[in-house]
């Protein structure tokens, strides 16, 4: 099965204001009725709870919808529609796509994939011993930046039976299991892309199923850092990193959102094949990160200007800095908590 | 030990609405109140999904669209405002650590807080 990987994820929110702004925010382009993308075409639809044209939603009444993947051509679709027909009803819908539900019961879509081939550096680096990658007299980083996502990277389940899922994936959707958490669930990739995963599965009790969080790939760690810091000074807050993950290796900074699950931003994943030999650790802090990294207001280790400021070391230590989350601009609150220049020795 | 600390006055509560406090000034709010018809209440800005992340996904976004609930925007955790009781989501069945306010005669909600 060439399935590439989610094209588009359908959303019934309480709040379609507040995700509108808030993926707005986030750096997606508003094409209309509720749908956001990333530069390839890929993105979210945003729709009321109540929309009365959103598949059923989970007992848990999670908000996701729908996850509607992108296939390679419509030789993949019709043997999608073979396959799945043998023990489900799969719905034929107008655009073409088509609607099942899968062995746990999320709804999903195929579609021939409605994503572009990007064609855009990524962040490069130069390193002694390495070829330049960014060459003589090019800055390699802005003071403002707004990176925009660049493709929908995936999404990760809570499910009450990951044997199950990822038995669904593999056996009828010919997804192959990266890696895998023990205990957990597995990391998986469609047959139609490199990327270390696209699917993730969290074992949870069964009144948790839904979707733990979504995320976008971002052109390098820059970027992520960027887009990032950009929403804390927005006023959202950090859920998770910045951080590089182990599994994919790739960088992350996950955010709460209103939709009712984690927002993540992503970079730098790893790419498989066939010769890939799937990895598995306990699960825990040790196993989900290299190293994780918190957010503090802008601050440099330089003094007021003279007869200014508190004197000469009175400042607090480096890593007291307030963290993320001082509140959206329209309510930001004055800067009780915002720590002093450092003392600057006298020289 | 328990520190007793001034939130704000009650006229600055939105009416129907909550508010996050950095009572000991810790780069983050800790403490949340919400306005009901039957006085504030209070509890500590931490969801008992994980015990140590808090709730929401900006500053003061603690309720839903209808201010009938208090959301966790992490997974989706609902919880009855007068009880703190999680109702619907990860962590159903258990509660939000209230924390103990009252109001004084200027209208100041004092809370007295655990530290």
């Amino acid at each position: 099965m060439n399935i590439i990987g989610p094209d588009l994820l359908v959303f019934g929110v309480d709040d379609v204001a507040a995700c509108t702004q808030y993926v707005t925010d986030y750096g997606l382009i508003a094409k209309g009725g509720g749908r956001f993308e990333a530069l390839d075409g890929t993105g979210l639809q945003i729709l009321s709870k109540d929309d009365p044209s959103l598949p059923t939603e989970l007992e848990t009444s999670a908000s996701l919808r729908k996850t509607v993947y992108g296939v390679a051509d419509q030789k993949t679709l019709d043997a999608i529609d073979v396959e799945l027909c043998k023990d489900r009803t799969v719905k034929h819908l107008d655009d073409g796509s088509l609607e099942a539900v899968d062995d746990l019961g999320f709804t999903l879509g195929f579609q021939v994939s409605v994503r572009t081939l990007l064609s855009l550096p990524s962040e490069v680096i130069n390193a002694p011993g390495s070829p330049a990658q960014r060459g003589i007299n090019n800055v390699g980083v802005q003071k403002e930046a707004s990176p925009m996502p660049r493709s929908l990277s995936h999404v990760v389940y809570f499910v009450p039976d990951f044997a199950k899922a990822e038995a669904f994936y593999r056996d009828r959707l010919g997804f192959v299991t990266t890696d895998r958490f023990i205990g957990v669930g597995p990391f998986m990739r469609p047959a139609g892309t490199d990327d270390h995963h696209t699917l993730f599965f969290i074992q949870t009790p069964p009144h948790m199923q839904g979707l733990e969080h979504f995320t976008f790939h971002m052109g390098g760690p820059t970027e992520v850092m960027q887009a990032g810091t950009n929403m804390v000074n927005k006023g959202y807050q950090s859920f998770w990193g910045p951080g590089r993950h182990l599994f994919g290796s790739n960088w992350f900074w996950y955010f709460k959102s209103p939709f009712g699950c984690n927002m993540e931003y992503d970079a730098d994943m790893d790419l498989h094949d066939a010769n890939w030999v799937a990895r598995d650790a306990p699960p825990g802090a040790d196993n989900s990160q290299a190293f994780l990294l918190e957010h503090r207001e802008k601050w440099a280790p330089m003094g007021p200007p003279p007869g200014k400021g508190p004197p000469a070391g009175k400042g607090p230590p480096a890593g007291k800095g307030p963290p993320a989350g001082k509140g959206p601009p329209a309510d930001k609150e004055p800067p009780a908590d915002k720590e002093p220049p450092a003392g600057k020795p006298k020289s | 030990m328990t520190n007793t600390v001034s939130l704000c006055n009650l006229s600055e509560l939105p009416r129907n609405g909550a508010l996050g406090f950095d009572p000991f000034n810790e780069g983050r709010d800790t403490v949340f109140v919400v306005d009901t018809i039957h006085g504030p209440v209070a509890y500590r800005d931490l969801c008992p999904h994980y015990g140590s992340t808090s709730l929401p996904w900006r500053k003061n976004a603690y309720l839903n669209s209808a201010a009938d609930k208090i959301i966790c925007a992490a997974h989706g955790a609902e919880f009855q405002i007068n009880t703190g009781v999680c109702v619907s989501g990860p962590c159903v069945g258990q509660s939000l650590t209230p924390v103990p306010i009252k109001i004084a005669e200027d209208g100041f909600i004092l809370a007295s807080i655990h530290q």
